[in-house]
C-alpha cells in the first residue's frame, strides 16, 4: 500500500470529525487528477472545476460512511463519474462541441510544440465525439491508468463490457483521426 | 500482426491524454473549504427551520383543540342572551307574581272596574 493511501485514511477520519484542515490537505492532494479526468469528460475547464467542487462536497457529506477499504482516489473518480452521468442527462447526451483548450506556454513557436498542441486538440475533439461509455472507459484506462476491475466497479458493469468499450473507442478514434494521421 | 500505425496511434493517444491527467487549479482547496462551510451553515439553518416549523405546528394544534369552535361560541352567546331575557321576564313576572298572591283576595274584574271608573 502506498503511503498516500494510508494517509488518506487518516485524513478522512479527521474530515468525518469536522476537521477542515484535513479536508484541505485531501483536496490539495487529489484535485489536480480529478479536474484532469473531468476536463476530459466534459471538455470545459469551468464545468470540470464545478463538478470537482461538487465531488468534494459529496465526499465531505459521506465522510462518516466512507469505507477505509476503498482507495480514496478511486472513490473520488466514482463520485465524479456519477456527476458526469448527471451532466450528460442534463445536456441530453450531446457531444461537447465547444472545447476549451489551453495552449502550452513557452516553446509554442517551435514546430514540434505546435504539433503537440494540434495533436492534443485533435484528440480532445475526437474523444468528445465518442459515446459516453466509451469516452469514460478510454479516459479511465489511458489517462487515469486504472485497472479494468476498478473501471468496471466505477461504471457498474462487467469487465468484459469495459474491454469492449475500450476496443471500440480506440477504433472510433482512429477513424476520426485518420485524416490527421494520413497527413503525417 | 501489429500495425505500426496503430502502435504509433496508441502511443500518441496515451501521451496526449497523459498530458491532461493532472490539471492543478490555484486556490482550489480554499474554494472547496469555503463551499463546504457554506453548505454546513445552510444545512444547520434548514435543520433548525424544520424544528421551528414543527414546533409552530404543534402550538397551532394545541390552540385549535383547546379553543371552542365558532358554533359553540354562538350557542353560548345565544344561551346567555336567552338567560338574560328570561331574567328580565322574570323580573316583570315577579310583579305579576306579587299580584297573583293578591288574586285570591282581589277579583280581576273588580280591579278592572276600579281602573275604568271615572275619576280613578
Amino acid at each position: 500500500m502506498l503511503p498516500d493511501d494510508e494517509d488518506d485514511k487518516r485524513l478522512m477520519a479527521l474530515v468525518a470529525e469536522g476537521d477542515d484542515d484535513a479536508l484541505r490537505l485531501l483536496v490539495q492532494r487529489h484535485h489536480a487528477r480529478l479536474v484532469g479526468y473531468l476536463r476530459g469528460e466534459v471538455g470545459s475547464q469551468a464545468t470540470a472545476e464545478e463538478l470537482a467542487m461538487e465531488v468534494f462536497i459529496r465526499l465531505h457529506r459521506a465522510a462518516s460512511r466512507w469505507r477505509p477499504e476503498a482507495k480514496l482516489s478511486t472513490y473520488l473518480i466514482h463520485i465524479a463519474h456519477n456527476l458526469v452521468l448527471n451532466e450528460w442527462r442534463r445536456r441530453g447526451r450531446k457531444p461537447t462541441t465547444a472545447l476549451e483548450f489551453a495552449a502550452e506556454p513557452g516553446d509554442i513557436t517551435q514546430q514540434s510544440a505546435r504539433r503537440v498542441a494540434e495533436l492534443d486538440e485533435a484528440f480532445q475533439r475526437a474523444i468528445a465525439q465518442l459515446p459516453p461509455e466509451q469516452r469514460t472507459a478510454i479516459l479511465l484506462v489511458v489517462q487515469q491508468e486504472l485497472p479494468y476491475e476498478d473501471i468496471a466497479e466505477i461504471m457498474g458493469v462487467p469487465v468484459s463490457s469495459v474491454k469492449t468499450w475500450i476496443h471500440r473507442a480506440r477504433s472510433r478514434l482512429r477513424e476520426l483521426l485518420k485524416d490527421f494521421y494520413g497527413n503525417q | 500482426m501489429d500495425n505500426p500505425n496503430h502502435k504509433t496511434f496508441d502511443q500518441e493517444l496515451a501521451a496526449s491524454l497523459s498530458r491532461g491527467r493532472f490539471i492543478a487549479v490555484t486556490g482550489f482547496a480554499d474554494r472547496v473549504v469555503g463551499a463546504i462551510r457554506s453548505d454546513r451553515r445552510r444545512r444547520v439553518v434548514i435543520r433548525w427551520s424544520s424544528i421551528a416549523t414543527a414546533a409552530a405546528a404543534c402550538l397551532v394544534a394545541v390552540f385549535t383543540i383547546a379553543a371552542p369552535s365558532e358554533e359553540a361560541l354562538n350557542r353560548q352567546t345565544f344561551a346567555l342572551v336567552a338567560h338574560d331575557e328570561s331574567t328580565q321576564f322574570a323580573d316583570l313576572l315577579g310583579a305579576s307574581a306579587d299580584l297573583s298572591l293578591l288574586s285570591p283576595a282581589v277579583e280581576k274584574s273588580s280591579v278592572v272596574e276600579v281602573l275604568n271608573a271615572p275619576g280613578s
